[in-house]
Parts: structure tokens; sequence; C-alpha cells
């Protein structure tokens, strides 16, 4: 299957500050994929960059279009979600759903409405009425009621409650997933989204650091519980990262022989946390 | 055709209050003033004594109908004059708002393009808001005309007749929604600039919006002065700056266009709906008025652009 989305060698400057060095990916169809990195990492302007909502040098295609001169036909086929979910304030439930409904070939307004039936929110309810997890509901409630090719979500999630948010990640994957979708998902809450991500992309300094589905990451990482008694030996594979829980030493590998590493102790495949700390933790050294 | 539907209601729901509302309530009051005076004047004394019945029949009559069904619609001249100030407010903050309150993002998350968008608020500014206004001004207008009538009554004269039979009470409403091309037109540049300040401007976007083509024009006029050079201020300041901030008061072509105003002058001993009519769509013979409206329209291609490709941090 060809990529859904091809990045090669994006870069982007804002000033003297390179938020895009050099990026490259490619993202398959059907899968949810994770792109996570701390802040100012370059993930808002990778999305941005993907969504037409800037300028950058270097070739990027999604779903076939260059979202740069294609930003209109492009619009009909991915919805997204900006990392902090704003509605006017004079905006009424209804109108919402109406207008929608009005420019957007691809909406089901049923599901929007079954959607909001779960929330308490009324019709002739404005935003400005709205508590922020409310808003929040209501632009998801939209969007998932889209049926794009691509969602983009940038913390799709802020200001929600766990209930909810748990709830939102369901519906996400029961509901609204199938093999013709892709999900681009960033957020910092890494252990909710981890168990639904196929796909991992990490990003540091405008870099990808980490491209890999989750299998491969089963494959290529292992942490190990190690024993003390081992930990000289250990140590001497070179672990891409140590720390301590409960006086035992916990080493992470990458690429490490896991029949060997199970001599040291019990291993496991690490949580995507972990991972993402130990990669990043280069730059803040 | 469906999308842009949608859009224009989108921008009635954002400013009902600013594009319905007000005019509403402006005419509220017009109408309740006229009815304080009819019932102030039923009451009318004269030296201690009610004045009575007037009765006026035959050709005075006749003259009352066709004069009031010529120029009764001049009741809803302060209406008419508050449209200019709403189009002015609104294209100010057509582009502004959603960048201020970061909503742009939402409505760039859905199959919309830019120019649909902005095109939809220039349609909003150039012909929902003012047909909107003639709508209110025609009610206004007949409301009070009826006023009128009922007050004749009263005292004694049924002036229905004399004024339902001319064809002029009919055709004036017309000929008020026939001046929308000439309104449009006039207000294109106007609608532009401020469209373009809306789009561009961070914040203060009144400030810039009047200040620049009010500051051009000044330092323009100080140089010719001060400096002697061979460039004309007022010409800037009565030409462009004119055009770039007042286009959308209605009438403005009187002011603008030579030809309008000769229009208006040469019937200056009976102006009515009719003359001020010809007289308004004589200045689209006049070629300011078709470079003005090819300026506005570059301006709305340039905040199209703008609302495309800037960006926020």
């Amino acid at each position: 299957m060809s990529a859904i989305i091809r990045a090669s060698n994006l870069s982007k400057r804002y000033g003297k500050q390179l938020a895009l060095d050099q990026t490259s990916f490619e993202i398959q169809p059907g899968r949810i994929v994770g792109l996570i990195g701390p802040n100012g990492s370059g993930k808002t302007t990778t999305l941005k960059a993907m969504l037409g909502l800037t300028r950058f040098d270097g070739e990027l295609s999604v779903l076939g279009l260059d979202p740069r001169t294609q930003r209109d036909a492009l619009m009909n086929e991915v919805c997204f979600i900006a990392d902090v979910a704003i509605l006017p304030r004079w905006l009424k439930v209804k109108n919402a759903i109406d207008f929608v409904a009005g420019v957007h070939p691809r909406f089901d307004r049923a599901k929007a409405e079954r959607y909001l039936a779960n929330t308490k929110l009324t019709p002739n309810m404005k935003v400005k009425a709205m508590s922020k997890g409310m808003v929040v509901q209501l632009h998801l409630a939209l969007v998932m009621a889209i049926d794009a090719k691509l969602l983009v979500l940038d913390e799709p999630t802020l200001g929600l409650d766990i209930i909810y948010r748990k709830q939102f990640y369901q519906n996400l994957l029961e509901d609204y997933f199938d093999a013709d979708k892709t999900i681009l998902i960033t957020t910092h809450q890494i252990e909710e989204v981890e168990h639904i991500l196929t796909d991992l992309l990490f990003i540091e300094n405008g870099k990808i650091t980490l491209s890999a589905s989750m299998d491969e990451v089963g494959e290529r990482f292992t942490e190990v519980m190690v024993g003390p008694e081992y930990v000289g030996a250990a140590s001497a594979l070179q672990p891409m990262a140590q720390r301590t829980v409960f006086g035992k030493s916990v080493m992470l590998f990458d690429g490490a022989d896991r029949t060997q590493l199970a001599r040291f102790g019990d291993t496991r495949t690490p949580s995507v946390a972990d991972l993402f700390v130990a990669t990043m933790k280069g730059s803040y050294a | 055709m469906n999308t842009m539907k949608w859009l224009i209601k989108r921008e009635l729901w954002e400013n009902k209050g600013m594009l319905f509302w007000a005019p509403v309530v402006m005419a509220c009051v017009l109408l309740a003033i006229a009815l304080a005076a009819l019932i102030a004047g039923h009451n009318m004394q004269y030296d201690g004594n009610h004045i009575g019945m007037v009765v006026i029949a035959g050709k005075p009559l006749e003259a009352f109908g066709a004069g009031a069904a010529k120029v009764y619609l001049a009741a809803g001249m302060p209406v008419l004059m508050m449209l200019g100030f709403l189009v002015f407010f609104y294209c100010l903050g057509a582009l502004h708002d959603e960048r201020r309150d970061r909503s742009l993002l939402f409505w760039k998350s859905l199959p919309v393009s830019d120019a649909m968008t902005v095109l939809s608020k220039a349609a909003t500014a150039l012909v929902v808001a003012p047909l909107i206004v003639f709508g209110i001004i025609i009610v206004l207008s007949l409301l009070m005309l009826a006023l009128t009538c009922i007050g004749l009554m009263v005292h004694g004269t049924n002036a229905f007749g004399a004024v339902l039979s001319q064809a002029d009470f009919y055709v004036s409403p017309l000929r008020l929604v026939g001046l929308l091309p000439v309104y449009l037109l006039c207000a294109l540049p106007t609608v532009g600039w401020l469209l373009l300040v809306s789009s561009w401007a961070r914040s203060k976007v009144f400030l810039w919006a009047v200040g620049v083509p009010l500051a051009i024009g000044l330092l323009i006029l100080w140089s010719q002065r001060a400096l002697g050079l061979d460039i004309d201020g007022t010409w800037f300041l009565s030409t462009i700056t004119t055009r770039a901030l007042l286009g959308v008061v209605p009438g403005a072509w009187f002011l603008f266009e030579k030809i309008a105003r000769a229009g208006i002058l040469a019937s200056a001993e009976h102006v009515d709906g009719g003359s001020i009519f010809s007289a308004s769509w004589a200045a689209l013979g006049s070629v300011s008025l078709w470079v003005g409206a090819a300026a506005g329209v570059a301006m709305i291609a340039a905040s199209t652009w703008l609302r495309r490709w800037r960006e926020e941090n």
C-alpha cells in the first residue's frame, strides 16, 4: 500500500529558530500514529505543514495532494482539531451542527447528535455558556461525525475529565476508526493513547528520531529489571537508559537479544512514556 | 452555492445584533416618536380651543397624495444613514474577530476555501446588510405613512385613496432596492480596504483603518506645502481617503461623482425618489467609480491571500 503522508526534507524556520530540520517520514493508511515530542520539538509545525496552514521547504504529499497548493481539495478528506480547541463564543450547538452539515459533504448529522446525547449540551446552548470541557465535547462530536480519510488530533482531550477522555478514545477506536482511515495524534498524556496507537513517530529538535510500528518497538526495545548481582554485566551491554525502581535497576536496551537479557532478570516491552523519556534524554542532558 | 448560503447564514448568526436588531431598534424609536407626535398633535390646542376638523379635498388632496407617495421613504433616512456605520464596523471585525478569538483554525478545518469565506463576508457587507436595512426602511416608511393617513383621518380627511392610487407609491420601494448596484460599486473600495485591514492588523483595527489613509493624505499635503513638491495632497484626501473610508455611506456617490451631483442639482427644485434614482445611476458613467470598484476587488483578493497564508504566533 502506498503511504498516505509522505514527507521528505521538510524545513521550516521561524526567524533564527529552526522548527523543522530536513524532516522526513511516511505514514501508511489504516494506522493510528502518535507524533510525540517535547515542547518546541516541531510537532505543531509538522501538523500545520500537513494541513496547509504554514509554508515550508521540502516535499510533502498528503493523500497525494500538496497542502500548500491544493489545500481546498485536501480539506474534503482531512479533518483536524488544533491544539487548543476553540469554537467562537457566539456559536450555538444547533448552529454548529447545521453549519457543518451544510458545508461538509462527509458529515453524518445523526452521528453527531448521538454523541451529543451523551453530554449535557443542549441545542440552544452557546459556546460562551459552556465549560471548557463542554466546548471540547462539542468539537469532538462534530469531528467524529465527519468521515475523513485522515484525522489529525493535536492535544484533543485537553480540559476533559478522565471519564470523558477514556470514552473518547474508546469511541475513536470502536466507532470511528477503520482500515481506510488514518489518525494522527499528538498528546502529552501518552499513557492514555499508547494502547490504541499502531505506530510511533518521535520528533526532537525538528528531526524524526524514531519511526516504528508498535510491533517493531516490541521487537527492538527491551526493558529489564536487573537483579543487583547482574548490574555490572548488564551495564556492559550499554543500555540506552537506566533508572532505579524500589532499589532495583531497570535498564532499557535497544536492539539487544531478549533471551540474552532474560538472564539478568524479568524482561518486558517498555511503555511508550519510558521509551520517550529515554530517547529524549540526550536533548536535556 | 450551498456553501455560500451557509457562510452567509453564519455571518448573520454572528452579527444578528448588529445587522438586524440595531436598525430594527432604530426604526422602532422613530416610530415611537412619530406615534407620540401624532397623539400629541391630536390634542393640539390653539388659543385654548381644540383644533377641530381639517378637511382637505379635491386638488390639494391629490397633490398631498402625489407628494407623499414620492417621498414617504424619506421617513427611513436615519436608518439608511445607520447602514454606513453598520457596514463599516462589520467589515472591520469580519476577518479580525476570528483571528482574535482563535476560532480561525476551526473554520479552516472545514472544506471551505478562503476565497469563499472572504467573498461571503464581502457579500454580507455589500448586499445582505443593505437589503436588510432597505427592508426595514420600507416597512418603517409604510407604517409612518399609514400613521400620517390615520392622523389625517382623525381630523376628518381620508387620504388613503389619494396615496394608494399613485404609481409612485408602489414604485418607490423598487427604486430604493434598485439603488443596490450603485451602493455596491460605490462601497467596494471602502469594504475592500476595511477587509484588508481586518485581515492584516494584529490589533487596533479602527486606528489602522482610519489612520493610514488620513495620515498618508496629510503627509502628502504637508510635503506639498512645506517642501514644494509637485504632488496634490488635497486630491489624495478628497479622492482616495474619502473613498477608502466613506464609500459605505449611502449616497456617498453624490459626494464623489460629479455626474451624480450635477444630476441632483439639476433637479434641485423638486428632489424626489425618481430624481435621486436617476442621478444615482448616472454615477455609473463616472470612470473613477469603476476604478474605485476595481481597487476594492483587488483589496478583497489581497485579504483572501492574507487569510490563506497569514500565521499567528
